[in-house]
């Protein structure tokens, strides 16, 4: 069977982070979210895939060139000039056969493992198309709405008024027959159009998916998916090639990739992540859930703690970044503090687009764009929201808004 | 309890086995072991403890090309779970090879006599004693089929068993009395199985052994006779009645999750079972002097919802009984009726009371799941209830089924008795037919809220599960799904018991799910909520199931809108089933296999 991808979201509430790259290209785990997706399906024996490609999609073919180090063989297809989402799948349409069925899978979505197994398994025992359905916690308004007669979808209410319902929802990954194209195309790549008539005819099957699953939406949903990542982590490993100092204290499952520096009297508390090349100062702690990106530089005394870095950031000495993510190429001052909650414990705010969006979330510290530089001494209020290339000088005060 | 299988065939057997006692995991599944005649002279055995798939992974039990072979696999009763005591078992010069489910009675004095006649024991099991026993018989008149005969003629107990022999390698022999057996009639190949999952993707037809009855399997034949006279029976060929597409997961994670969702349809099912059927058993409940409800672990508090049933709608007093204590209290006779409720048709303690309540002449009637099963066969009316295969040892649809059942035999009695308008009859009879749409609208709308309740809860030791009037016997049927699927503490309490000792256990750590009635139901909705009352004045979490949405009064709670007073206790069991299952993919438990359980338990 192949596969496609869809990569082409605009992500348009994943801000600052997808502002310079696509969905698909979000960290979690220490990897690229479509890794993890490739990896998958190449688990469960796919390897001709195709990945749609939207807004900054070269940095996915950077990332990934031709499959051949991820184990499977890629085409990609671009977005017609004017940007449009259905020339795009139209121009995947040539790669796949009538009469067979495919692997259709977003490429936003985060599961706690695998999930082609299942998919697999319902199309084998129902040999018709399959959604995968799970239910995310409510609210489940941001979602189409799945109802359900045993495994037969029977409708999809695209945009639920109703408050407080705890419905299925469309996972994200489909066993779909070729012919779904024309539907595309009809549908104008309103794919929650496409997937209604598909109910209508020639039917949908649902494969309850029960692990854990996240839909990357707002930045936070980051940390959220990589803690989920990060949980099904058993073992530690480190790289022959890393270079690790005496009394450095390692615990749980903590990896470190080649060519990092551990000095001494650093502290990892595991599950964390330590990228290529990347220099932890004297007495560093990196506490749980932490993912430093590649070529990433910590001074002297940093405390990090549920905080995805995407790699090549520099933090200075004794700084504090928590319940963050940080981009590329990012240069943080030392002394910098980001505030990871407010003081009466109430949910943080975030500033997304103008619209003051609640996170739900009692810790959340700052989300930083690529290339930000930050001078010394700053503290950032919790939510903060740094778009890319932004400069704060030596000693600012960041409100959140 | 144990599953069987065994294959004899043209052709390799070695898949079929595996795929056979695979699917016969739910009977048990800490050992098991395969036997198969190797080069047409010789048997070889391959066992080790673990699931299927692990002694698999031990053993290569599919690369075998053997054509005649049984398997088991075990649920320990006699014997810790070693190798050694896993099935199949051997006679000291390894001709005959048996595997078993039940329990022999006098194994000790069979094996003490056979100890001193010279054979040697290998393992702890009462099993192991027929295969000598067999043996010792062979070597006294030289032929397989008479050595068994006489051999089970020795044999006190239980027993479902198969067995093989280097000296008749191209057959298998089984027997049973009182634990169920059946043989798969196939084509180029024939079966014997503990039920028909050991083969219902080869074939659908089956013959049911009876008590006291052997059969002979080859390839192209098989017999039955009779274990006391030796002739041949003509048995019947009975069809089973579903295939096996039903009995596979489909879309979803877990059987229990599917037969959850396939609740609807087992109320629709029992809805739509004729009437006529329902007004046999009725005949015989009207004018009996007693009637008891027997059922044991759910299916008591099936019966226990049908005591309140039929006092609130047919004015009857019947006493739910559990089948485990039953005898203790049988004070059937000729006007009795003894009505048993059984998912397998299989359960020992249930079996046992309907044998103990015949002996004392009492009229018996069962509502059973599986066709053919020993219960369905022995009593003077059956209710089969078609549910489907329900393979998560959890029950759930079966139970849900059973009670709707009860419903309308209420229904039927309330009519006759006069205790029922006819009126209210009808206003009744449309609330069942509403109630599979009801359930559908649960599981559609507010499996992500409880799912989130669940993960939300999922650390918390103790629940207590209160309700009034009958949502106790609902409360008590969701605390036992939570324990056995979940393995956490849940006790289902009467809500008016509650301060008469136990609620000295309350306190903020101890969390409280309260079923609590419509408002319609007047003095029962007050009732309920003063012993929510209770509980939070001692500090503990009070989650409530109501059906009317968010209350104050509740710490947390999801509503659920109910058509009907009748039908309204049987919303709130789905979302606790929802409950039990969300918490236990939480704790990230065998949510169809949990530690200790089986299916169909068919020993005392």
């Amino acid at each position: 069977m192949k596969a496609l991808i869809l990569t082409a979201g605009a992500g348009r509430n994943l801000v600052p982070f997808s502002e310079t790259r696509p969905k698909a290209m979000t960290v979690v785990g220490g990897g690229p979210l479509m890794a993890r997706t490739l990896a998958h399906l190449r688990e469960v024996g796919v390897t001709d895939v195709t990945v749609v490609l939207g807004q900054a999609g070269e940095k996915v073919k950077a990332a990934f060139e031709d499959g051949q180090d991820f184990g499977v063989h890629i085409t990609y297809v671009e977005q017609g000039p004017q940007g449009g989402i259905v020339d795009a799948i139209l121009g995947a349409r040539g790669r796949f056969i009538p009469g067979e069925y495919f692997i259709l899978v977003y490429g936003d979505v985060v599961t706690s493992a695998n999930p082609f197994h299942q998919a697999l398994q319902s199309f084998n025992s129902f040999k018709a198309p399959i959604a995968c359905v799970c239910l995310p916690g409510p609210p489940t308004v941001r979602y189409g709405n799945v109802y359900l007669s045993g495994t037969r979808i029977t409708r999809i209410v695209e945009k639920p008024t109703t408050a407080g319902l705890g419905n299925y929802v469309l996972a994200g990954v489909f066993i779909l027959p070729v012919e779904v194209f024309s539907l595309m195309e009809q549908a104008e790549g309103d794919m929650e159009e496409v997937f209604g008539r598909l109910v209508r005819a020639p039917g949908l099957n649902a494969s309850i998916w029960e692990g854990g699953w996240i839909d990357i939406e707002y930045p936070w949903d980051i940390l959220a998916a990589n803690r989920m990542v990060m949980d099904t982590w058993e073992e530690a490993s480190i790289s022959r090639h890393a270079v690790i100092d005496g009394n450095v204290t390692l615990s749980g499952p903590v990896r470190i990739e080649r060519g990092s520096v551990i000095k001494a009297g650093a502290v990892l508390a595991g599950p964390c992540y330590i990228g290529r090349n990347c220099y932890v100062g004297n007495n560093v702690l990196v506490r749980s859930y932490s993912s430093l990106g590649p070529g990433s530089s910590i001074g002297y005394g940093v405390e990090l703690k549920n905080c995805v870095l995407l790699g090549n950031a520099r933090i200075g000495r004794l700084s504090f970044v928590g319940d963050s993510v940080i981009g590329e190429n990012v240069d943080i001052g030392s002394g910098t503090m980001t505030i990871n909650g407010n003081m009466d414990r109430s949910p943080v705010s975030v500033d997304i687009r103008g619209e003051s969006i609640d996170s739900g979330l009692v810790k959340v510290g700052s989300f930083i764009g690529d290339d930000v530089r930050i001078g010394a001494g700053n503290t950032l209020a919790a939510g903060t929201l740094l778009r890319p290339n932004t400069t704060v000088p030596h000693h600012a005060t960041v409100s959140a808004r | 309890m144990c599953g069987i299988a065994g294959v004899v065939s043209f052709h390799p057997i070695a898949d079929r086995l595996y795929e056979g006692v695979r699917h016969l995991e739910y009977r048990g599944y800490d050992s098991c072991g395969i036997a198969f005649i190797e080069d047409h002279h010789h048997i070889t055995i391959r066992k080790d403890i673990g699931t299927v798939d692990e002694v698999d992974g031990k053993e290569q039990i599919r690369r075998l090309t053997a054509q005649v072979g049984i398997a088991h696999t075990r649920w320990a009763t006699h014997g810790k779970v070693t190798r050694q005591n896993a099935h199949p078992h051997q006679s000291c010069h390894g001709e005959f090879a048996v595997v078993h489910n039940g329990i022999i009675a006098n194994y000790k004095t069979l094996r003490d006599q056979l100890a001193r006649t010279g054979h040697k024991f290998r393992s702890e099991t009462d099993t192991e004693t027929i295969a000598h026993l067999i043996e010792q018989r062979h070597s006294e008149c030289g032929d397989v089929e008479r050595a068994l005969v006489s051999a089970l003629r020795e044999l006190e107990g239980s027993y479902a068993l198969a067995m093989i022999s280097s000296h008749d390698p191209e057959r298998i022999f089984c027997a049973r009395h009182e634990s169920p057996l059946i043989i798969g009639v196939g084509n180029e190949s024939n079966y014997v199985g503990s039920d028909f999952n050991a083969f219902i993707d080869y074939t659908k037809d089956t013959v049911i052994l009876d008590d006291g009855e052997y059969g002979v399997i080859s390839r192209d034949s098989y017999s039955v006779k009779s274990l006391r006279t030796g002739e041949v029976i003509d048995k019947e060929i009975t069809v089973v009645p579903w295939d096996s597409e039903l009995s596979r997961k489909g879309g979803y994670p877990h059987y229990m999750l599917k037969e959850i969702h396939e609740q609807p349809q087992a109320v629709r099912t029992a809805l739509s079972i004729p009437a006529d059927e329902i007004a046999a058993v009725a005949d015989m409940m009207q004018d009996a002097r007693r009637v008891y409800l027997l059922g044991v672990g759910t299916t008591y508090y099936v019966a226990l919802l049908g005591q309140y049933l039929l006092a609130a709608v047919a004015d009857m007093d019947v006493a739910a009984l559990s089948s485990d204590e039953f005898r203790h209290l049988d004070k059937s006779d000729a006007q009795s009726v003894v009505l048993a409720i059984s998912q397998s048709g299989e359960t020992y303690d249930t079996l046992m009371s309907l044998r103990h309540a015949k002996g004392r002449r009492a009229k018996t009637a069962a509502i059973v799941n599986m066709v053919g099963s020993s219960i369905a066969r022995m009593v003077d009316r059956v209710i089969l209830q078609g549910s489907g295969p329900e393979v998560c040892v959890v029950s759930t649809k079966a139970a849900l089924a059973q009670m709707i059942l009860l419903a309308r035999l209420a229904l039927e009695l309330g009519s006759r008795r006069g205790a029922l308008s006819a009126a209210t009859r009808r206003a009744h009879e449309a609330a069942l037919a509403a109630l599979p749409e009801e359930i559908e609208t649960i599981l559609n709308e507010k499996s992500g809220l409880i799912r989130a309740a669940a993960y939300r809860h999922a650390q918390v030791q103790n629940w207590l599960f209160l309700g009034r009037g009958i949502y106790y016997p609902i409360a008590l049927e969701a605390a036992l799904k939570m324990k056995e699927v979940t393995y956490v503490h849940a006790e289902g309490m009467a809500g008016g018991f509650l301060k008469h000792g136990t609620l000295s256990l309350v306190d903020d750590k101890m969390y409280t799910l309260v079923f609590v009635p419509p408002a319609s139901a007047g003095e029962l909705h007050s009732m309920t909520l003063s012993s929510v009352e209770e509980v939070k004045a001692r500090g503990g979490f009070v989650f409530g199931f109501t059906s009317n949405g968010a209350d104050d009064m509740f710490d947390e709670c999801v509503g659920f809108a109910s058509g009907h007073e009748f039908t309204a206790p049987f919303l709130p069991l789905v979302a606790a089933q929802l409950l039990a299952y969300f918490t236990a993919t939480a704790l990230h438990r065998n949510v169809d296999k949990p530690r200790s359980l089986a299916k169909s338990v068919t020993v005392a």
